[in-house]
């Protein structure tokens, strides 16, 4: 208990200070125009300002400095979150940086390394996580997803589910099955694979809040060179439990809560009610304080992570970042609904068209509602990708408290 | 007043179910909602219940009804959330309807018939873009001009409004001080200008700009000048059990629903209904919509016997079924993982519809600041 050390650094007000203005300076006008108006990004908007943070080697700051990156500590990570949350930046997108980096420099050949550590920090290239199938969700090791060994070789035949950007993805880091005898878990590899190689179609799925994010991605006949294996055959559920991991820390996205928050105070201060804006009610002033005690202990568990992985080499523990992901994803939802709950006296419109730069249509209500809605809709999912909270909860159970 | 007995109740029930069954699954409701340049529901399908009698169940028989009360109202109301229909129900049968029934004088009600018929949709429009839930803050102005009324002011969105032949708008006499009075007000009368838009429920909807829009003064709702909001009030409660009544069938279809993909869908070797946690999710969602029907279901009561804490009935309905309609919706979603995330699920468009309805009128957090401070 409370063991955890914390340098006094006060250092880190210069740190958080050059976030804060570079944030100011580079976050490209249009962009900063969309997010808050809610509107969508296009991938070379994101593009430009991910290789913006890419640059600085931000992306990847909290990777060790034998990797690339810099070796943030607990406190710096959160730093960056805030600034990027408080600037309305938008997010970062954790495929490459937070899920497929991690695994590559830790199990990864030399020459894996050197292909693909640089596009990642410098956001050169994208990436897609293939994991989930029809028939293996939460019960991830039964998947089907076959490969081959043919000479140099695999032979990939499957499909995956759920995919989340991979239409805009150049590489996809796919979980396949490699041996079907014996305990299934032990039968699976890790493999990389270009997108761009012939056999891999990719097919688009709405969501329930009306964009397009998910996709099911069908692979036929499709020849991967068998150096973009990670690690050894058959060892891929080693590799997938550690980046799933990473992943969960990364699925609690602090910059996105504070931005949310600021929306939710922003909303409440513009919304009236009896003619009375909503920010004088108590009822608002004391969810909103609510909101923000959570978001403390969720940075306190987070900074514990983050330490954790520092210190486990690369990933935190299984159950740190269950326990997080549980409480951070429950968090986030609470979030958006109170922002919707403030929506909903406008009516609860959705007008979708707005979410386009472009529209001229008369928005209803404030200016960021639709993407509000969205980002509320959508995150409906965050207990459930990741591996669901009945999962994280199954996890705790049995690995923390031996049941 | 003959009401109906338990046995009626049920035949309405039955027919109802099976009439929506038959006609309106989920492709149909998805081909009546997005129907390019379509209003977002069927108006065939709105013949038909006119048809079938089910729109005047609760309208009185001088107008062409069958005399029913709320209850029998609520049996319709709750079929169609059940079924996720798009037509305007609440506004035209429930608020539009009632406030003329309660208030209007015997030219204006006139229009039941029409309503009954299924050939007139109505809407109220009240709520502002400063009221928030408040019902008691009204600024729009109705300005006495000779033997007519001007109207300016803004209402904020009303669903299916884009649809009503006739708006049924609340206004201030004479001046920020003045009585709050209704009117009828057709909803193709120069100088109002409707904002037409999709619901978060997929139904649309418009706001009203009120510029200048002349009526006459037989459009004021009733013969006297007193101050209505207290029948606004009375009216929105009417809207409030309505849409308590239409989550409830949406709740009792998420649950069926659930249990059916939990008892398919197979995850570590075996159906995920096995599962005792999520056998306790669904025996709550069961148990919470239990509870949103049980309450509905005495605020129903309580409405048809006129009794005195109707009022606070209702209102104790409204905080139940929120509660209930934010749990089972969301767990919806959450039970079918993945699959509850896609449009092509209908699991999705229940979480939505329930959604819409909690926050129809005010939400749990309101009503229950109302409740605290009576
Ligand atoms: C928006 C979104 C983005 C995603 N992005 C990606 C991605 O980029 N790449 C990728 O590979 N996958 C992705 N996923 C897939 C995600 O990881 C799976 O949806 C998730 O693991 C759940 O699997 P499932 O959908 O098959 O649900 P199921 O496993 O069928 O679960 C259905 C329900 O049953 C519960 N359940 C299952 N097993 C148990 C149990 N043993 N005990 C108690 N409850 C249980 C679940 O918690 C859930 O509530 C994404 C999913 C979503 C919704």
């Amino acid at each position: 208990m409370f063991i955890r050390t914390v340098a006094e650094d006060t250092s880190l007000d210069a740190f958080r200070e050059e976030i804060r203005s570079f944030c100011e300076t580079e976050l490209p006008a249009e962009v900063r125009r969309k997010q808050s108006a809610g509107q969508h990004l296009e991938r070379e908007e994101y593009d430009d300002w991910l290789k913006r943070l890419g640059a600085k080697g931000w992306l990847t700051g909290k990777w060790p400095a034998e990797h690339g990156g810099h070796g943030w500590s607990p406190e710096q990570h959160l730093i960056f979150s805030e600034e990027l949350g408080r600037a309305g930046a938008p997010p970062i997108v954790p495929f490459g940086a937070v899920m497929a980096g991690p695994v590559i420099y830790t199990f990864g050949s030399e020459a894996q390394k050197q292909q693909h550590l640089p596009g990642i920090m410098k956001n050169d290239v994208w990436w897609c996580q293939g994991y989930s199938e029809p028939g293996a969700g939460s019960d991830l090791a039964n998947l089907k997803t076959k490969a081959v060994r043919d000479g140099d070789d695999y032979i990939v035949n499957g499909q995956k589910i759920w995919t989340s950007q991979a239409h805009w993805a150049d590489w996809i880091f796919c979980l396949v099955r490699t041996n079907s005898d014996g305990k299934k878990q032990q039968g699976i590899s890790f493999l990389l694979i270009d997108m761009k190689t012939p056999g891999i179609e990719v097919r688009p799925i709405i969501s329930i809040a009306l964009g397009h994010h998910l996709n099911e991605v069908f692979f036929t006949d499709v020849r991967v060179p068998a150096s973009n294996l990670i690690g050894e055959e058959g060892n891929g559920w080693t590799y997938a439990k550690f980046l799933l991991a990473n992943e969960r820390v990364g699925n609690v996205d602090i910059a996105k809560f504070e931005h949310y928050l600021d929306e939710l105070r922003k909303l409440t201060a513009n919304t009236h009610e009896g003619g009375r804006p909503l920010s004088e009610d108590p009822s608002f002033k004391r969810r909103i304080a609510e909101l923000e005690v959570n978001l403390a202990t969720v940075k306190a568990l987070m900074a514990d992570q983050l330490a954790a992985t520092r210190e486990h080499g690369g990933a935190p523990t299984m159950m740190g970042a269950a326990a997080l992901k549980l409480r951070g994803t429950e968090l986030q939802q609470s979030i958006m609904q109170a922002n919707v709950d403030v929506l909903a006296r406008y009516g609860l419109v959705y007008q979708t068209d707005a979410l386009h730069a472009g529209w001229n249509g008369e928005a209803i209500g404030p200016e960021a509602t639709a993407g509000l809605m969205y980002e509320h809709l959508y995150r409906r999912a965050a207990t459930i990708y990741g591996g669901s909270s009945e999962i994280q909860k199954n996890i705790i159970a049995k690995g923390a408290l031996g049941l | 007043m003959p009401g109906f007995d338990s046995d009626e109740r049920k035949l309405l029930d039955e027919s109802l179910q099976s009439f929506l069954t038959d006609t309106y699954d989920f492709e149909a409701f998805k081909r009546h909602m997005r129907t390019e340049d379509g209003p977002g529901f069927s108006t065939q399908a709105w013949s038909q219940y006119a048809e079938q009698g089910w729109l005047g169940v609760a309208l009185p028989e001088y107008a062409g009804g069958i005399g029913g009360g709320m209850t029998e109202l609520a049996i319709v109301l709750a079929a169609a959330g059940r079924h996720l229909a798009l037509e305007p129900f609440i506004g035209t049968l429930v608020t539009g309807a009632m406030a003329i029934e309660k208030a209007g004088t015997a030219g204006q009600q006139a229009i039941l018939a029409d309503v009954a018929g299924g050939t007139k949709m109505l809407a109220l429009c009240h709520a502002e873009p400063q009221a928030g839930y408040a019902r008691d803050y009204v600024a729009t102005i109705a300005r006495k001009d000779g033997d007519a009324y001007v109207l300016d002011g803004e209402k904020s969105f009303t669903l299916h409004a884009h649809a009503a032949d006739v708006l049924v708008v609340s206004a201030r006499v004479g001046d920020a001080s003045g009585p709050a009075q209704l009117f009828l007000v057709p909803r193709d009368a120069s100088g109002a200008t409707l904002n037409v838009a999709p619901a978060l429920d997929g139904r649309q909807g418009a706001t009203v700009t009120l510029n200048g829009i002349q009526v006459g003064s037989d459009a004021r709702l009733g013969d006297n000048d007193d101050d209505r909001l207290d029948l606004i009030s009375d009216i929105i409660d009417l809207g409030v059990l309505g849409s308590c009544a239409e989550a409830v069938g949406a709740m009792a279809a998420v649950t069926d629903i659930c249990v059916d993909y939990l008892k398919t869908r197979e995850q570590f070797g075996q159906p995920l209904s096995k599962f005792q946690v999520l056998q306790h999710r669904l025996v709550d969602m069961s148990v919470s919509t239990e509870e949103a029907r049980a309450s509905v279901h005495a605020a129903l009561q309580s409405v048809d016997d006129k009794r005195p804490g109707a009022k606070t009935a209702i209102w104790h309905a409204k905080v139940q079924t929120c509660r209930s309609a934010r749990f089972v919706g969301a767990q919806g979603v959450q039970l079918h993982g993945g699959m509850g995330m896609t449009d092509e699920l209908v699991v999705g468009h229940y979480y939505k519809r329930l959604a819409q309805l909690e926050a129809m009128f005010g939400d749990a957090e309101w009503y229950l600041g109302q409740l605290s401070m009576a």
